[in-house]
């Protein structure tokens, strides 16, 4: 029987598409990449992916794991002709109020189950800015982070247990209900694989109360410098606010034509930071994080009155990219991070790269995180022009690994970047990793090259001293 | 002196040092002073299959199966702050960097590591090989959600980076989050890069008379004793002062730490936070113990074993998604019981994760569930 006749029978006409029309969006992310589907699978159960992972097994099919699709680096786009198998229709999720926990399916969306928890003071702390459309699957799979990450830290923090499906077919929950389960802790190493070492299938996520106060501040500054050292004078001054954000110029204005959330288009940059806490305790810190931006230069600092202009503020911000496909018809998104004291360093030399390169740079990003997102704007039917996004791309990397950064804070490692890991990592630490992925899918079906570059694993290595040197 | 002892004593000579009280004479006791010096010693082991057992404080190693060494590994001579950039919040130290010296350090800036807060000779590679966690992971979660970056010496010798040294990171597999817990099993934690947070301005403990359903929004932590709760705060001023009058209490300035519960038998029952006060009513009335509600832990100490009540115990904690583990006993009690339980499903996945880092599997041997 055919792959494909072989999934019918599992899963039925519907769930089966293999029809070039009805795959082709599946070769593709919310990133620049595509690559070829084979057929798609929308499993409905555990069971039902145990089955599918079993049939394409046997033909030896690779499969690619996918939520929504809105991820960035290319890592639920197919390397080779693939499965795809879409976690969309697992979207069940049950919340234990008492523990402040939830089971939640792969295929449930990121805000929805922060909505639904919302009923009982609670919401799922990562928030990515395509919440309304990721999944959990997906967040888990990037070990996801979003504005509110600062403090609250990114998915893997908030993540207690992981289902998984393995390549060889077994299921798996890794981590548990209670804290400190026995044992190596897999659930950490699952979490921001990528797909790589299992299909998630379910995950018991921690939910965190929603504060009883806060306070969220928007500050403008005449220099893009002025507002970076704001960052790190913030985090060097001892205090972590819930979020802590930076748009420039060309953002706010973008943002500002898209939903009009109120951002002044005037100042070069904007810094919008939030404090929740006990309600006698915000106020003391928005006082220290406006005097901390003021004596950086800060023009206007203004506090949301209401919580409707604060919710105004926070959908201008999570908006950013979706304005931004207003103004140009490409855009290339990047994700990378420096420690917090060289921001002003490595944002003068984004400008730089971006004036060098005659490329559109719009940046908005987790500034309190050092999570940096330079985005180029630009048309790909102009001649010659992905050349220069590509090279100016690979030098921002550059400048952020050699101030001591990573390559990826939050979108992870995909195909986008997976070239440029021995940039941060020795042969033997990219070894280490094949090695442990190797535990996982002993024969690479899952995901195949994506993460880690191709010749990671080196054979030979292992033994520094030679043989017979002693006794 | 055995053969082996003396063998190793001439092949080892640059990195022996002192013997370590309590332990077995025929171990060979090494210190190295680099990770380099480490794979030395672990490519050694590895080729003739020696099991090392990694010695640090000496605080906790009650946890897990018990090791008959052949070399003990001590990390005493790796004992540098080697980076701390305050103004990033991050810091990275050799393993066997005190606890207490390295938070001595941090107060200096008013910083915190927010490690174990009672930690006697505790090391940071010790709390986070072992996943030890204070009471403050209440409020800012378990000590491996604060380990950016770690330099392993796997059990075969090779030295392995995981992370960097970045708070937010998602640049290949998380083996800093592997390592965390991971009680030796891959090899020694030689280095870690760990994540920083503000001490806050004020500090206060409440003591509570008894147990209540809820202490106010994200307290720094509590412990529930068998005769008193403590709530601990952190944060304004006016902060402070409203919190406290809301609680009640009786209320103190600092964070006054209780110790450890009385007694050499330690155990902690782990459940799920809904289940916490249920526990409570299932723990012998001789047992002293701290509860810590929303963590879902009871560490528990008692000064004689009693076999059947911890069988019903751990059945009942096991059948619940929880364990019962015994963290620090007399030799005697690790004869009679599985000191962790019943090893968990994955166990198949664990022992092909260890074989990767650790294939002749000597360091720590038998420290994991399922004498792995
Ligand atoms: C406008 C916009 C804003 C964004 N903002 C943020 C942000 O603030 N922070 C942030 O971190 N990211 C952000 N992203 C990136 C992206 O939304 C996240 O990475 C998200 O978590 C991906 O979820 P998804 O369901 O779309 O996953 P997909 O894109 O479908 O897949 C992402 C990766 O996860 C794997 N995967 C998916 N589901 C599973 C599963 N069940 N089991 C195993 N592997 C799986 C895929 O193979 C792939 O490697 C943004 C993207 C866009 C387009």
């Amino acid at each position: 029987m055919t792959l494909v006749q072989e999934l019918r029978d599992l899963l039925g006409d519907e769930r089966v598409l293999s029809d070039p029309l009805r795959t082709h969006v599946y070769g593709k992310d919310a990133g620049i990449r595509r690559g070829e589907v084979l057929a798609v699978v929308l499993p409905a159960s555990t069971a039902e992916v145990v089955a599918l992972v079993g049939i394409a097994a046997r033909h030896g099919i690779p499969v690619v794991p996918r939520g929504a699709g809105t991820g960035l680096a290319g890592g639920t786009v197919p390397t080779s002709p693939s499965l795809v198998v879409s976690l969309t229709k697992m979207t069940h999720f049950d919340v234990d109020v008492e523990s402040r926990s939830a089971w939640v399916e792969a295929g449930v969306l990121n805000l929805d189950l922060s909505e639904h928890a919302a009923g009982h003071g609670l919401h799922f702390a990562p928030d990515p800015s395509s919440q309304a459309a990721c999944t959990i699957g997906g967040n888990v799979a990037n070990n996801s982070g979003g504005p509110h990450c600062l403090a609250e830290g990114t998915t893997v923090n908030h993540v207690l247990a992981v289902e998984v499906v393995t390549a060889r077919g077994e299921v798996v929950v890794l981590g548990g209900e209670a804290p400190d389960p026995i044992g190596l802790d897999l659930r950490g190493i699952v979490v921001g694989s990528e797909g790589t070492l299992g299909i998630v299938t379910r995950a018991l996520v921690k939910l965190t109360p929603n504060p009883p106060a806060a306070r969220t501040l928007l500050a403008d500054f005449a220099r893009v410098e002025d507002a970076a050292a704001t960052v790190s004078g913030v985090i060097a001054g001892g205090i972590v606010p819930a979020a802590l954000e930076m748009m420039d110029r060309l953002m706010t204005t973008a943002v500002e034509r898209f939903v009009g959330a109120g951002f002044p288009t005037d100042a070069a940059a904007v810094l919008l930071a939030e404090v929740t806490g006990h309600p006698a305790a915000v106020e003391a810190e928005a006082d220290l994080i406006r005097a901390v931006a003021e004596s950086n230069g800060a023009g206007r600092v203004r506090v949301a009155a209401d919580e409707g202009e604060r919710a105004l503020l926070w959908k201008g911000r999570k908006a950013a990219f979706g304005a931004v496909a207003q103004t140009a018809p490409d855009y290339y998104l990047h994700d990378a991070v420096v420690p917090r004291t060289r921001l002003v360093e490595v944002m003068a030399k984004v400008y730089e790269i971006a004036d060098r390169f005659d490329l559109a740079m719009m940046n908005v990003f987790h500034a309190g995180d050092g999570n940096l997102h330079p985005l180029m704007a630009f048309d790909a039917s102009q001649d010659g022009v992905m050349d220069r996004v590509q090279t100016a791309a690979d030098e921002l990397v550059e400048v952020c690994v050699a101030a001591g950064g990573a390559l990826s804070g939050e979108h992870g490692i995909g195909l986008e970047k997976r070239d440029l890991m021995p940039l941060v990592f020795s042969q033997a630490d990219l070894d280490a990793q094949a090695r442990l992925a190797e535990a996982f899918d002993p024969d690479g079906l899952f995901n195949p090259e994506k993460v880690l570059p191709a010749g990671s694993r080196c054979f030979d290595l292992g033994r520094p001293v030679p043989a017979g040197t002693w006794i | 002196m055995t053969s082996l002892k003396s063998a190793l004593q001439g092949r080892l000579g640059a990195f022996l040092s002192e013997p370590i009280e309590g332990l077995p004479e025929e171990a060979a006791v090494v210190a190295p002073s680099t990770l380099d010096e480490a794979a030395v010693i672990l490519t050694l082991a590895s080729k003739h299959t020696l099991p090392v057992l990694v010695w640090a404080g000496g605080t906790h190693q009650g946890l897990g199966g018990r090791v008959d060494p052949a070399i003990v590994l001590s990390t005493a001579r790796l004992n540098t702050i080697v980076d701390w950039q305050p103004d990033d919040l991050t810091v990275v130290v050799e393993a066997g960097v005190r606890v207490a010296d390295l938070e001595e350090r941090l107060a200096e800036r008013g910083q915190t590591a927010v490690l174990p807060e009672v930690p006697g000779d505790g090391t940071v590679g010790g709390a986070v090989a072992g996943g030890i966690s204070g009471f403050r992971r209440l409020r800012f979660g378990p000590t491996r959600d604060r380990v950016l970056e770690t330099d392993l010496v796997t059990g075969d010798g090779r030295i392995v980076r995981g992370g960097g040294r970045v708070v937010k990171n998602v640049t290949g597999y998380d083996l800093p989050r592997l390592a965390a817990g991971s009680l030796g099993s891959l090899g020694l934690i030689g280095r870690v890069c760990l994540k920083l947070w503000p001490l806050p301005q004020e500090t206060r403990t409440v003591t509570l008379p008894e147990p209540r359903p809820d202490y106010g929004y994200r307290p720094l932590a509590v412990v529930e004793e068998p005769d008193r709760v403590l709530v601990f705060l952190a944060g304004t001023p006016a902060e402070m002062d409203a919190r406290t009058a809301e609680l009640g209490g009786r209320c103190e300035r600092g964070l006054l730490w209780p110790g450890q519960p009385e007694g050499a038998i330690r155990l902690s029952l782990r459940v799920v936070p809904r289940l916490l006060r249920e526990a409570l009513t299932r723990i012998p009335s001789s047992w002293g113990y701290q509860a810590l509600p929303g963590v879902g832990e009871v560490r528990v100490g008692a000064s004689s074993f009693q076999l059947e009540s911890f069988r019903e115990l751990r059945h009942w904690a096991e059948g619940h998604g929880g364990a019962l583990v015994v963290t620090d006993a007399p030799a005697e009690v690790y004869e009679l019981v599985d000191p962790w339980g019943t090893p968990p499903a994955s166990m198949d996945l664990q022992r092909r994760v260890v074989a990767r880092f650790d294939p002749d599997r000597v360091v720590n041997p038998g420290r994991l569930p399922g004498s792995l």
